[in-house]
C-alpha cells in the first residue's frame, strides 16, 4: 500500500498540533493534574498504602495512561467527525488519488501521536511535582502498554467518529462507555475492592489489562504478558474494525 | 483497465469526430426503492464545457458522485478519460479536479497550505507544485491573501480558492458542482470568467441551478429529470426543439384586444393564444404563419408586433414541469 496520502494528512494534522501545542498541553495537563492533586495528595493521608504502594504512586501511572488514551480517543473521534460532517475535508481527500485506507490510517496515526505526546507531557509534570522516580527500564516496559493503548483508543475514536453523525451522540458515548471503562478498571482503586465474583469479568476488559498492566510495568517493572497481549490484540482488532467500518461508511 | 478512446458520434454536427472525455452507458443507481439514475447515457467531448441541468432530486449529484468515484453505480458503465469508474478509481482521480457544492476548505490551513496539501495528496514534488501554486494564486487574485485562513475570506474568494485547489494538479477533467451557488452577481461573474479562461485546456463538467450560467458558459447542455436524460444539445438547439413554435406579442393602439383575440383564435395556424387588456400573445406553428396573421388583422390599429424569444428557462420548465420539487 502506498502511504503517501497517510503521510500528507498526518503532516497536516501535526502542523495544526504544532500551532496550538501550548494551549493543547495546558488544557490536557490541567485535568489529570487536578485529579492527582485532589486524590493523590488530598486522599494520600487517609488511604496511605494500596497493596504496599503509596496511594500517590498507585494512581500516577493510571492518570498518565488515562490522559494518553483520552487524548487519542478525543482527537480521533472529533477530528474525524469534524472533517467528515462539518468541514467536508474527508470528501476533498477522497477525490485525490489516495485510498480510503490511507485516510483512516492517517487519522489513527494522528490520534496515536496526540495520545503519546499528551501522555508524556502529563508524565513529566507528575514526576516533576512528586518524589517518585523510576528506573529507565520501567519506563520502557510502561511504553510497551502505552503505545498499543493509544493506538487502541485512537481506533475506537475513529469508529465512533465514523458511525456517529451527531455530536451529542459522541458526547453520550464518551460519558456512558469510555469514561466508565476507564474509571472502573482500577484507575483509583485496586481490583481487589470488587466482589470476588466480579473480578474475573472486570479482568476481561481491555482497559483493566491496560491500567493494571501499565501500573505494574511502571511501578514494579513487571510485564504481565497476558495483559500486554490483551491490549495489543484489542488494538489490532479495533484497527481492523476501524479500517473496515470507515471504508464501508465511505462507500455508502 | 484503460479503455480505447474512440471518435464519438454524439456531436452530430462535427465533421472530425472529437474524442470523448466522459462516456456514460446505461448508468443506473438504486437506493432501496428509489432509482436515482435510470439507464443514463451521455458523452462529453474533450475540451468542451458541458452543463448538466435538472430540478432538485433529478439525480445530478448522484451522477457527479459516481463520475468522481465517490460512489459506485448499481449497474452500467462510466468511463472518464478512458478509465472505468469501477476498476480504475485511482487513475480517474489522478486526472480529475472536483469543485463540490460545499467549499470543503480546511479552515485550519492557510490558503496556500490548502493548495500544498492537495498537491501532496496528488503526489507532486515541492519543486513542481510551488510555482504552480504561485501561478494559480495569481490567476485567482489571491496572492496577497495566501497566508490568510479561508474563514477570513468572502464567499467569492473561498470559491476561487476551491477552484484553484481543484486545478493544482492540472486535471484533464474539471467537475464543478454548482460552483456559484450563494455568490453575489459580481463574484458569480468573476467565477464565470475563470471558467471561461480554462475553456479548451480541459473538459469542464458543470452542474448548476442558474440557467443563465449554463447559457453563458456551456457548449452543450443536458437536462435530466427522474434520473433520466431528457434533452441534450446546445442552448440554441434546445430552444429550437421547444415544439418549433414561435411566439409573438401583438399590441393594439387605443382599442380592446378582445375582438382580435377571437379572430386569431379561430385561425388554424395559431396553436395558442393569451390576451391582456391591449395585447394578444399568439403561439404560431411556424414563423411563416406571421404573414397570415398580419393579413387577418388588416385595418387594425397595431402598435407593435414583437417576437418573444424562448429562453433556456422556458425549455427547462417545459421539460421538467412547473411543480416545485421537494
Amino acid at each position: 500500500m502506498i502511504l503517501r496520502g497517510t503521510l500528507a494528512i498526518w503532516q497536516r494534522d501535526m502542523l495544526i498540533l504544532r500551532r496550538s501545542i501550548f494551549s493543547e498541553l495546558l488544557a490536557v495537563v490541567a485535568y489529570p493534574l487536578t485529579m492527582y492533586l485532589a486524590f493523590g495528595i488530598g486522599m494520600q493521608s487517609y488511604i496511605g498504602l494500596v497493596d504496599g504502594t503509596p496511594y500517590g504512586l498507585f494512581i500516577a501511572p493510571g492518570l498518565i495512561t488515562m490522559t494518553a488514551v483520552n487524548a487519542a480517543y478525543n482527537e480521533s473521534v472529533w477530528s474525524l467527525w469534524f472533517h467528515r460532517r462539518v468541514q467536508f475535508t474527508i470528501e476533498s481527500y477522497r477525490v485525490t488519488p489516495i485510498s480510503v485506507s490511507e485516510i483512516v490510517i492517517a487519522k489513527i496515526c494522528t490520534g496515536f501521536t496526540h495520545g503519546i505526546i499528551k501522555g508524556v507531557a502529563v508524565g513529566v509534570v507528575i514526576f516533576a511535582i512528586t518524589p517518585f522516580r523510576f528506573p529507565l527500564e520501567h519506563l520502557f516496559y510502561y511504553l510497551l502498554f502505552l503505545i498499543p493503548a493509544s493506538a487502541f483508543f485512537s481506533c475506537a475514536g475513529i469508529i465512533s467518529g465514523t458511525v456517529m453523525d451527531k455530536p451529542e451522540t459522541i458526547g453520550k458515548v464518551e460519558a456512558v462507555l469510555v469514561m466508565p471503562l476507564i474509571f472502573m478498571s482500577g484507575l483509583f482503586f485496586p481490583l481487589s475492592s470488587y466482589p470476588t465474583d466480579v473480578i474475573p469479568w472486570v479482568k476481561l476488559l481491555p482497559t483493566t489489562a491496560l491500567f493494571e498492566g501499565a501500573r505494574r510495568a511502571l511501578v514494579a517493572g513487571e510485564v504481565q504478558s497476558v495483559y500486554l497481549l490483551q491490549v495489543v490484540l484489542s488494538a489490532l482488532f479495533t484497527f481492523i474494525a476501524a479500517v473496515v467500518i470507515f471504508r464501508r461508511k465511505m462507500s455508502e | 483497465m484503460r479503455w480505447q478512446l474512440r471518435a464519438v458520434p454524439c456531436m452530430e454536427s462535427t465533421e472530425t469526430m472529437p474524442a470523448a472525455a466522459i462516456i456514460i452507458r446505461s448508468l443506473t443507481k438504486v437506493y432501496g426503492s428509489l432509482t436515482a439514475l435510470d439507464h443514463f447515457d451521455l458523452e462529453v467531448v474533450q475540451g468542451s464545457i458541458f452543463g448538466l441541468l435538472g430540478p432538485n432530486g433529478a439525480g445530478k449529484t448522484t451522477l457527479i458522485r459516481i463520475l468522481t468515484t465517490l460512489m459506485r453505480q448499481s449497474s452500467g458503465t462510466a468511463v472518464i478519460e478512458g478509465f472505468d469508474s469501477l476498476r480504475d478509481g485511482r487513475e480517474i482521480r489522478r486526472r480529475i479536479g472536483v469543485v463540490s457544492q460545499e467549499n470543503s476548505l480546511d479552515r485550519y490551513l492557510t490558503a496556500r497550505e490548502n493548495l500544498e496539501l492537495h498537491a501532496r495528496l496528488h503526489g507532486l514534488a515541492k519543486r513542481q507544485y510551488q510555482p504552480r501554486i504561485d501561478h494559480l494564486l495569481e490567476l485567482m487574485g489571491l496572492s496577497g491573501r495566501q497566508k490568510d485562513f479561508p474563514d477570513t475570506f468572502s464567499g467569492g474568494m473561498q470559491r476561487r480558492l476551491v477552484i484553484a485547489r481543484a486545478l493544482v494538479h492540472q486535471p484533464q477533467v474539471l467537475f464543478l458542482d454548482e460552483p456559484t451557488t450563494g455568490l453575489d452577481p459580481q463574484s458569480r461573474r468573476a467565477v464565470w470568467e475563470y471558467i471561461r479562461s480554462l475553456a479548451g485546456s480541459m473538459t469542464i463538467f458543470l452542474t448548476t441551478h442558474y440557467l443563465e450560467e449554463a447559457e453563458q458558459l456551456c457548449d452543450r447542455i443536458a437536462i435530466m429529470d427522474h434520473g433520466r436524460l431528457i434533452a441534450l444539445g446546445s442552448t440554441q438547439e434546445l430552444k429550437d426543439r421547444l415544439s418549433g413554435a414561435t411566439v409573438y406579442e401583438i399590441e393594439f393602439a387605443g382599442q380592446s384586444a378582445d375582438q382580435y383575440a377571437r379572430l386569431l383564435a379561430d385561425m388554424s395556424c395559431v396553436i395558442g393564444i393569451s390576451r391582456a387588456e391591449r395585447s394578444v400573445t399568439v403561439t404560431l406553428e411556424c414563423w411563416e404563419c406571421l404573414s397570415e396573421i398580419v393579413t387577418a388583422l388588416n385595418g387594425a390599429a397595431i402598435r407593435r408586433i414583437s417576437l418573444k424569444e424562448r429562453t433556456l428557462e422556458d425549455v427547462f420548465i417545459s421539460l421538467t414541469g412547473e411543480k416545485v420539487r421537494e
